[in-house]
């Protein structure tokens, strides 16, 4: 579970409010994705629930642990996939994911286990005793995604997880979305791509100018009073960010 | 961002296409900017208002330098008045230059090959449609203001007393304006064609990296054995700087001037252009500089045009066989848990070693360091034309050997000292956190408390530092004789020296880590914080030897004042350990 209280979180010494009074719930089993226009704030949410960044004001607390004051029991809860995979170019895949796998106390036989699980799903068997450095961006992205799963979180949080991804990995990862929420875990993440938050998503919120203007399942935002017609989560989108 | 913007200009839009000229100007205009980080300084100090604390900081350590300076202005001063009446004080003019462009020559090769084949703003500035001449001279432009600022130490106080006390025109300040701005661009050009054409051969190896670290301590080798010419040359007739002793140094056909004159005469005719001002020999000299300079940078382009994109392409590349593991072996490759301080440390020291950037200026300067002082202490005993030393002043073996019968304790803590400089100058320390860069988010996201993962980092830091201690204590031992009783206590000593200074280094970067670099040379050569943590160090160990001063004007025995010192250092060590640990605990969910 993912809770933010009346968060705000702004640059410049106040000039520019990234989160403006954010108020948002997040429950055990829930897929949620967060959609909003370039500079709407997503990142600086997403950044703030890892514990990236630090709010001016308001509570965030995942699974419980507030995330000011239990910093580790939260992180320990937590994994955290950026939106451009910036990791050690100089070791191995294997060795990086050893590395999460020990900072995370995941034991050898669950360990070897996942990896393993991981790497197929993620056509990076071949080359995991390779330098980082040699792999493509899709593969890095892939190397920061199984990383992610490797400690099995009981919260998820992506920042446009499926950038960069080829369309199989892309299938794959949405399968994952799906069984790691159905085992009642959170999964919370950023998405542009309006048709994978409308089929996947159980609940969407729409951020704007800092502002959450929409949050709900897809049949609660269609019944949104609204001037427009338009019935999908594109033309809501569009309305709602339109100012 | 700053290539993007040079990107911009260098499309032209819609209208006339911008001039050749034009376009390498806003290219080195943008690397300037980024190189400084001009606009990423300016934002935080006016801004954010964040780094406002730098500000005096920076202008306490401008302060710290003054009396340094004025030391080595007195120096040159005595210098100009025993040579000024034999009318030869241009050979002082022609060893600042000298100095300055062979250390050009050394750092040069760092640069080079940072800038030209490592900074990650090739990705940007390689697709636009600008010359492969045109790339490199924007980054080689980058360098050259960057060596202004190195070479500005030696160069300007010899040519700034030596112009103040001769009195010296208009012709003299007018060339040796136009020399300086001049200087490094001979050395720089030689370093980059050598370096040019090396990674073009390199670049088709699949040992990459390996190459790389031999080729550049190949050529830093190289400039290194021109530095100790020099410093041979200077050195061969003695410390002790009589009158005459120094003037037979400048003048006799067999000086200095005419020897490394010979092998790299720009440093020659800058001092000609300077000395000469608006005289006919002067201009000629100047010409000649301006021309030479000139012809070898055009040249460095034609070269680049032909080398430099093949060098640099695909040189990021690693490739690796596709192969998949058994069962077995991924189980064995699989670890089985090891705590999170042993995956940090492993961690730190895998990064380190296979970066080539980092290992250089890391670890390597840990063994270079007390390497360098041996190969000096050999080559200048040889100098002397295997005469038995004779006990001449030069001779550092002979030198100790009189310390050695004077005072047990000069000579435990002075040897206490080497060590402890030859382990903390390596830079680990003080760019620990700078080093991880854009990857700092994996450091703050894992569920490892900040002081477990800096304690980590310590132990790495610390360890390096050690190499560097070991390595001078054998030094010590082999070359300088030092006996067991001395040498042990002066390690003892090193070790928790070490303790404090790695301590202080790592609270330096924790302040200010340098995570937006683009280029890793910026994470440790030309980190601010490698600098502060240097004069940090300065000002501890002087502060430790005006403590034994002290302690020696008491008159305590030898083993009691070692017993104080060790007691007080480590007493300061563990301070600092423990408040650097707390400091992480602060630091890490503050750094955005």
């Amino acid at each position: 579970m993912i809770e933010l209280t009346h968060v705000t979180k702004s640059y410049n010494r106040g000039k520019i409010k990234a989160v403006d009074d954010l108020t948002l719930t997040v429950k055990p089993g829930e897929i949620f994705g967060f959609l909003g226009p370039n500079g709407a704030g997503k990142t600086t949410t997403i950044k703030l629930i890892v514990g990236l960044l630090r709010p001016d004001s308001g509570r965030i607390a995942v699974e419980g642990y507030d995330v000011a004051k239990e910093p580790l029991k939260a992180k320990q809860v937590t994994t955290y996939v950026p939106d451009f995979p910036a990791i050690y170019e100089r070791l191995t895949g294997l060795e990086y994911l050893n590395f999460i796998g020990d900072v995370y106390g995941v034991p050898k036989a669950e360990r070897l286990e996942r990896i393993g699980k991981w790497l197929e799903i993620f056509e990076l068997a071949p080359v995991v005793t390779n330098p980082i450095q040699s792999y493509s961006h899709g593969m890095k992205q892939k190397i920061v995604l199984a990383a992610a799963l490797l400690p099995a979180p009981r919260v998820m949080v992506l920042d446009e997880p499926l950038v960069g991804l080829d369309p199989r990995a892309a299938h794959q990862l949405k399968e994952m979305f799906r069984e790691h929420c159905d085992a009642g875990k959170t999964l919370f993440f950023s998405t542009h791509i309006m048709e994978v938050a409308e089929k996947l998503c159980d609940r969407i919120g729409i951020i704007h100018k800092g502002r959450l203007v929409a949050c709900g399942t897809m049949e609660e935002l269609k019944a949104i009073d609204r001037t427009e017609a338009g019935q999908s989560l594109e033309e809501i989108f569009l309305e709602l960010t339109e100012k | 961002m700053s290539a993007s913007s040079a990107g911009a200009g260098a499309g032209g839009g819609v209208g006339a296409r911008p001039s050749r000229v034009k376009t390498v100007l806003t290219v080195i205009r943008a690397g300037l900017r980024s190189n400084f980080g001009l606009a990423t300084l300016k934002h935080r100090l006016l801004k954010e208002k964040k780094d406002r604390w730098l500000v005096p900081l920076v202008g306490v350590a401008a302060i710290g330098v003054v009396p340094m300076f004025y030391g080595i202005v007195l120096l040159i001063e005595n210098v100009y008045l025993v040579l000024k009446p034999m009318g030869q004080e241009r050979a002082l003019l022609s060893f600042g230059i000298l100095a300055g462009q062979l250390l050009i020559l050394l750092f040069g090769v760092y640069y080079v090959i940072a800038a030209f084949y490592f900074a990650r703003d090739l990705e940007f500035l390689i697709p636009l449609p600008l010359r492969p001449g045109e790339v490199m001279a924007s980054k080689f432009a980058v360098i050259v203001i960057n060596e202004y600022l190195t070479v500005a130490a030696i160069v300007l106080p010899v040519v700034v007393t030596v112009g103040v006390l001769a009195r010296r025109g208009v012709g003299y300040w007018v060339n040796a304006t136009l020399v300086y701005l001049t200087l490094p661009i001979i050395p720089l050009a030689l370093v980059s064609l050598v370096v040019v054409a090396m990674m073009r051969f390199i670049n088709v190896s699949r040992k990459k990296d390996a190459l790389i670290l031999v080729g550049s301590l190949a050529l830093i080798g190289l400039s290194f054995a021109l530095q100790i010419g020099l410093g041979r040359s200077a050195g061969g007739r003695g410390p002790e700087a009589s009158a005459q002793a120094v003037a037979a140094f400048f003048t006799s056909p067999d000086s200095l001037l005419n020897k490394v004159g010979a092998i790299f005469p720009p440093g020659i005719w800058a001092t000609k252009a300077i000395a000469g001002g608006f005289s006919g020999e002067g201009l000629a000299n100047l010409a000649l500089l301006l021309g030479v300079s000139v012809v070898l940078f055009a040249g460095m382009v034609v070269a680049a045009e032909k080398l430099f994109y093949r060098g640099v392409i695909g040189l990021g590349e690693t490739t690796g066989k596709r192969r998949r593991l058994t069962r077995d072996e991924m189980s064995r490759r699989v670890s089985s848990g090891r705590r999170a301080f042993a995956a940090i440390f492993g961690r730190e020291w895998k990064i380190m070693n296979r970066t080539p950037i980092f290992l250089l200026n890391g670890i390597l300067v840990s063994v270079f360091v007390p390497a360098i002082f041996v190969l000096m202490a050999t080559l200048n005993k040889g100098g002397r034309g295997g005469g038995s030393g004779g006990g001449g002043g030069g001779d550092p073996m002979a030198l100790l050997g009189t310390l050695l019968s004077a005072n047990p304790l000069v000579v435990i803590l002075g040897a206490a000292l080497f060590m402890t400089i030859c382990g903390s100058v390596n830079g680990t320390a003080s760019s620990t956190f700078s080093r991880e860069g854009a990857q700092f988010w994996i450091s703050r996201m894992i569920p490892v408390a900040p002081r477990e993962q800096a304690a980590a980092k310590f132990l790495h830091s610390y360890l390096v530092a050690m190499l560097g201690v070991a390595t001078a204590s054998v030094v010590a031992a082999v070359f300088l004789h030092l006996r067991a009783a001395y040498l042990a206590p002066a390690v003892a000593l090193s070790l928790v020296a070490g303790v404090l200074l790695a301590a202080v280094g790592m609270m330096i970067d924790l302040a200010r880590p340098l995570l937006d670099w683009t280029n890793p040379q910026k994470a440790i050569k030309q980190n601010l914080n490698v600098l502060l943590a240097l004069f940090a160090d300065v000002g501890i160990l002087t502060a430790v030897f005006f403590g034994v001063k002290a302690l020696m004007r008491v008159k305590l025995a030898t083993n009691v004042v070692l017993g104080v010192v060790f007691v007080g250092l480590g007493a300061l060590a563990a301070v600092s350990y423990l408040a650097m640990l707390k400091f992480a605990d602060k630091r890490y969910p503050e750094i955005e």
